[in-house]
């Protein structure tokens, strides 16, 4: 197994308290379960401090990109899509829930974007913010157009809500350590939180120098895999080519081009399924009248 | 003249068997009320061939004894067929305790075999005539008494099956066959006893009588499983090694066998004869736990203390049920087996004594109860407890004498008890099935040939001069005289002449056979205090002849005498009984009248006869033949001093009860006023302890019935609570189990993502956690 | 080097961070549209980690899969949708605990225990426009007392 997953079963308590990430997860655990739409008084209130004490911790315990710039840009719109992600989950309208969920979309291309996934960028917000959301906010028109409802401002008891943060803070926590080994290698400096069993610094080093080439390039990567270190990126990156729709485009279409057609073909069963639904699900429908 | 024998001893049985078979099948739909026709005829055809049988016998035995070649008495097994066969089953090793080394021919590997084998020999022929001969008698009586029944073929075939089994009872020759038949007939009686099972107190007697049947036969068996692992074989004949029957013995073939080793020779069988002529029976403890377990055996099946309380109650029988089983044929099964096994008794002087011991003190016990008893029916049942314990009396005695008279007694008391049984039937008949004393009176001149022959019952059931309970009843008593007599003599021989002393005074029977004084092993204690309970006994014996007359006598009277009184139930039956019952009773009393005259003095006819002629038939039985019974063996004499003792006493009982219940009664009744006298004693005035059957009953019901029904609530409370409830809480679990699981499908769609999310993080967590190890 | 890992695993915490959002929304939400926008939430962030890791290996695969993810979920919240209406026409309401029908017998419903005041809630005030051909009511005094001329 690699060293990631080692490293996680081999931390012990005094790391784990001393470690800004676990409190930043314990502190958003906690917020949402108070920023989740309930009868609390001022719960959204201590929920949303709590929250950006939360993220404030989270944030700066993440690994630091070389350019200044670029951490800003990325913590700018980091911050926004998670800010409307929460947004979404804890607002009682749901109306104001489908506008949070936009702005985090417009944060999701902001990332892709940042990737050098600028189709993918672009389809999320045409396709994504611009048709789905639409289609939901005029579903909420059409079934609950007098805005709020019972139902929007509380939830099942504390047994549904305790568990369902817990499963999340826990699904967070094991994502994080899962992947201290690969903070290991991208931090600079020491860390309190990096694994007791991990690689010599030397040896990760050696073994993660780049080589230009093909076969030198495998051979690396299979003795980085062998190694259980990290497998390095191929120099350039072909996904970040100049020419990016073009590349993409004969990427999808000669190598994905069943799934292609297969996905046109699941749209059109989608589009028609939508159709008959709406035609024959009504209570009492009539074929005949709404064929009409 | 061998196959004619065969042929006798297969149909004796065989015709009851198909009678019973034709009535059952036959019986619901075809042949209904006619269903005693083939019962009859089987049991005449049985009673027939068990004539011929007799003659046959008779015949061989004579031959035998003429040619010089007879070893121990005559014996003829037939060989039917083989039960089961296991060769080289077991090895017999070092088995037989006690002095000396164990004969070569008891060690050894064995077979184990069980043959059907039936047996001819003197004993069994006469047992077989007797019951066939009453059978026949009471078929033709029940075929009257029963008519009209609802279930008329039904009794047919219990009878027909009863009486296959009893003759298959006398006939085999075989432990296992005999236990095999003996259930056989508790099983029969059982049926008939609880024949009108609609009657509740009926089906409880039933019931009653085959459980305390099988207390005794619990101790049977545990006898026949010494008897089987002390002498290797449950045979009474011998067999060669591979397990075919020796037909006859002679006596060159049973020296030859008796002398050649293990394996390839004889197989001594338990009674056979190679046995009794070498005398070969383990002796000291074994001995008398075998033959005490036999005797609870016997207990159980002939109604001695303490398993005496079924036979009263039995009387819910049918009246001929009665008469056939519980007075002629089934009890007396008990008294044939020890008769049978003389041999291994008489290897145990302390098993003979509690014989005898049972015997008279049952038949005090019966006689006190049946004095104060109104059911007339149960008069007879307790007069029949004291007979068969007048015959195990006369058994325990345990000389020659003793046992052919107890014998004597069985054979005599059948006709005479059979006619009493059969003479109350028709009295009830007659009654509309009233049998309480208190109710009639008066019979006599309504009922002449009843009266008549029930007098002649009674006076022979008195042992009153001529009649036959006279000569049987003086036979045994002389018995256990003799035996006090021969005890006596014996201490003074050993005061006189020391203990070293021949056998001059007891000649062996045939001159062939020299078989030492069995009282020479006693030690002079033993001797004294033996000498002193046989004594005692024969006192006991003699009190309870008075009592036997007082209360037959006081029912005689009570019945048949006084003011003609019928009760309201009778009706339109009070008559005189029809021919084909009154036939048998005829018959009866004359064989009641006669029969004892004719053993005592016909043995004139038969040249070679000593004493009466049954004890001179019985003596070529191979048990009573040669060993430490025939030992005893003294040329009949006549007890006149006995005689006239019980012939004053019977007439004295006679008498009493004239006195007491002829006329006004108007003495019974200040009498039992006087017996009433101390009501507040422990167990109330001796009448009514008489009345209430000393309360055995009672007794047994608090000790043995009441702790069992405890046991049995407490382990059906422990089934149905606690295994039941281990088995309902292994059943409830996974319902409880499953209610949880339930509970959390709420129908909610979010509830069950939760559920998957929550178990898809506890999946990775673990396996992350245990990635190490 | 070192700056791709980083990238990496900040796309990577952004992305679980995202779908955990999401989660808790979909597992707390009774309201089946929030609900199924958080579902869509959760393929959002799924999307960040694949772009992140198609970035580090340098293959298109991950932009390719985000391309057919985000197919995917325009067709399931298509229908998604037309299932949706069809429920609230039923029930009238886009409550989820209405649908509990699946649940086993003898387990009673869900219902709720207190239901909160809407802090802001206000009976709307729907503007109203003035009959036609009725003369508007005017102020008295304004007829008589011209304010100003």
């Amino acid at each position: 197994m690699t060293p990631y997953l080692l490293a996680a079963s081999d931390i012990t308590v005094r790391e784990l308290l001393f470690c800004r990430s676990f409190w930043g997860i314990v502190l958003a655990a906690i917020s949402l379960g108070l920023l989740i739409p309930q009868r609390m008084k001022y719960g959204r209130t201590v929920g949303g401090l709590l929250m950006i004490v939360a993220a404030g911790l989270l944030g700066s315990d993440l690994p630091l990109l070389t350019n200044w710039v670029a951490q800003s840009t990325f913590w700018i719109v980091a911050a926004v899509t998670l800010g409307s992600a929460v947004g979404t989950i804890s607002s009682p309208s749901p109306v104001h829930a489908a506008i949070w969920f936009a702005m985090s979309l417009l944060g999701t291309a902001g990332l892709f974007f940042m990737q050098g996934a600028q189709f993918l960028g672009v389809a999320t917000v045409i396709v994504y913010a611009g048709a789905i959301v639409v289609t939901f906010l005029f579903v909420i028109m059409l079934a609950q157009p007098e805005g709020h409802a019972v139902y929007d401002r509380i939830t099942w008891g504390w047994y549904p809500k305790t568990f369902s943060v817990l499963a999340a803070a826990g699904m967070v926590g094991i994502l994080t350590m899962l992947l201290a080994g690969l903070r290991e290698q991208a931090y600079a400096g020491p860390s309190v939180c990096k694994p007791i069993a991990s690689a010599d610094k030397g040896e990760a080093s050696d073994a993660l120098a780049p080589s230009l080439g093909g076969q030198e390039n495998e051979e690396a990567i299979s003795k980085a895999i062998i190694q259980g270190t990290a497998v390095p990126p191929v120099e350039p990156n072909p996904v970040l080519d100049a020419d990016h729709m073009a590349v993409l485009g004969g990427q999808l279409f000669s190598k994905h081009l069943i799934s292609i057609e297969l996905a046109g073909t699941l749209l059109l069963a989608a589009l028609v399924g939508a159709v008959a639904i709406c035609m024959f699900g009504k209570p009492h429908s009539n074929i005949e009248e709404a064929l009409r | 003249m061998r196959d004619a024998i065969d042929t006798w001893l297969t149909l004796i049985p065989a015709l009851p068997l198909a009678a019973a078979v034709i009535c059952g099948v036959l019986g619901p739909k075809v042949l209904r009320h006619q269903s005693h026709w083939p019962v009859i005829l089987a049991f005449a055809g049985s009673f027939i061939c068990s004539l011929l049988l007799l003659r046959d016998v008779y015949e061989n035995q004579r031959q035998l004894e003429q040619s010089g070649a007879m070893v121990a008495g005559y014996e003829h097994v037939t060989n039917l067929w083989t039960w089961a066969a296991v060769p080289n089953a077991y090895d017999l090793g070092e088995t037989i305790p006690g002095d000396g080394p164990t004969p070569a021919a008891d060690t050894g590997w064995r077979n184990f075999r069980i043959d059907i084998t039936l047996r001819a020999d003197a004993l069994t022929s006469m047992m077989l005539s007797m019951v066939t001969g009453v059978a026949t008698l009471v078929a033709i009586f029940a075929s009257g008494y029963m008519h009209g029944d609802r279930g008329y073929w039904r009794f047919f075939a219990y009878i027909a099956i009863f009486v296959f089994s009893m003759t298959m009872l006398v006939s085999v020759s075989n432990f296992v066959l005999l236990f095999v038949f003996w259930e056989a007939v508790g099983a029969c009686s059982y049926l008939l006893i609880g024949y009108w099972y609609q009657k509740p107190e009926a089906a409880a007697a039933g019931k009653k009588a085959f459980l305390v049947n099988r207390v005794g036969d619990f101790g049977f068996l545990l006898g026949l499983f010494l008897i089987w692992s002390t002498y290797g074989t449950l045979n009474f004949h011998d067999t060669q090694a591979n397990g075919d029957v020796v037909a006859v013995a002679t006596e060159g073939s049973a020296d030859a066998a008796a002398a050649a080793d293990g394996e390839g020779g004889l197989v001594r069988g338990v009674l056979g004869q190679s046995r009794l002529k070498a005398n070969d029976f383990v002796t000291g403890g074994l001995a008398t736990a075998i033959c005490l377990l036999l005797m609870l055996g016997a207990c159980g099946k002939s109604a001695q203390f303490p398993l005496h309380v079924w036979l009263p109650d039995a009387m819910e029988g049918p009246t001929p049920v009665s008469a056939l089983i519980h007075a002629a044929t089934m009890v007396t099964a008990g008294v044939y087996m020890v008769t049978r096994c003389s041999p291994l008794f008489g290897a145990s002087p302390e098993a003979q004594l509690v014989v005898a011991f049972i015997g008279g003190f049952t038949a005090l016990l019966a006689g006190l109860i049946a004095l104060t008893q109104f059911d007339l029916k149960r008069v007879l049942a307790y007069s029949t407890v004291s007979q068969l314990g007048y015959m195990f009396l006369a058994l325990g005695a345990g000389t020659y004498a003793g046992i052919t008279s107890g014998m004597y007694h069985l054979f005599t008391h059948a006709f005479f008890k059979a006619l009493l049984f059969l003479g109350a039937g028709s009295v009830m008949h007659a009654m509309g099935n009233v049998i309480d004393m208190r109710q009639f009176s008066g019979l006599r001149r309504l009922m002449p040939y009843t009266y008549w022959t029930f007098l002649i019952g009674a006076l022979a059931l008195g042992g009153v001069f001529p009649f036959a309970g006279f000569w049987s009843k003086d036979a045994i008593l002389g018995s256990v005289h003799d035996k006090v007599h021969a005890i006596d003599h014996e201490l003074e021989h050993r005061s006189g002449h020391g203990k070293d002393h021949g056998d001059d005074h007891h000649p062996a029977t045939d001159g062939k056979t020299h078989i030492e004084n069995p009282l020479a092993h006693w030690s002079d204690a033993q001797l004294a205090r033996y000498s002193k309970i046989y004594l005692a006994l024969y006192y006991v014996g003699i009190f309870t002849a008075f009592l036997t007359a007082f209360y037959t006598f006081r029912a005689v009277f009570m019945t048949f005498f006084g003011e003609e009184r019928i009760p309201p139930q009778a009706g339109h039956h009070a008559h005189e009984s029809p021919p084909v019952m009154t036939g048998p009773l005829m018959v009866l009393s004359v064989a009641a009248a006669l029969v004892g005259l004719i053993i005592e003095f016909g043995s004139g006819l038969f040249s070679a006869a000593q004493g009466n002629l049954l004890s001179w038939w019985l003596g070529h039985t191979p048990s009573l033949a040669t060993g430490v019974v025939a030992a005893t063996r003294v040329p009949g004499a006549f007890h006149l001093d006995v005689a006239a003792l019980s012939t004053i006493v019977a007439v004295a009982g006679i008498v009493l009860a004239m006195y007491l219940y002829l006329g006004e009664r108007v003495q019974a009744e200040r009498l039992s006023k006087a017996f009433n006298l101390n009501s507040n004693g422990l167990f109330g005035s001796p009448y009514k302890a008489s009345l209430n059957k000393f309360y055995i009953d009672e007794i047994y019901d608090w000790t043995i019935v009441q702790p069992l029904r405890l046991l049995a609530f407490i382990a059906a409370w422990f089934d149905r609570n606690v295994i039941d409830g281990l088995v309902n809480l292994t059943g409830w679990i996974p319902a409880a189990a499953g209610s949880l699981m339930r509970s959390l499908q709420m129908g909610l769609v979010q509830f069950y993502a939760l559920a998957m999310v929550l178990g898809a993080v506890i999946l990775i967590f673990a396996r992350l956690m245990y990635a190490a190890g | 080097m070192t700056n791709e890992a980083s990238l990496l695993y900040n796309y990577l915490m952004v992305g679980g961070a995202l779908f955990a959002l999401g989660m808790i929304g979909f597992l707390v939400r009774r309201n089946m549209i929030v609900m199924f926008l958080c579902a869509e939430m959760m393929l959002q962030g799924v999307s960040v980690s694949l772009v992140g890791w198609g970035r580090f290996h340098g293959d298109w695969g991950g932009q390719l899969l985000v391309i057919f993810i985000v197919t995917v979920a325009a067709c399931e919240a298509g229908i998604a949708m037309a299932l949706i209406l069809m429920l609230a026409q039923r029930s009238g309401k886009l409550d989820a605990t209405d649908w509990q029908q699946l649940r086993e017998e003898g387990q009673p419903a869900y219902v709720d225990r207190e239901v909160p005041e809407d802090p802001d809630y206000k009976e709307p005030v729907w503007p109203t426009l003035t009959p036609a051909g009725i003369e508007p009511p005017q102020d008295i005094e304004e007829t008589l007392h011209r304010s100003r001329v």
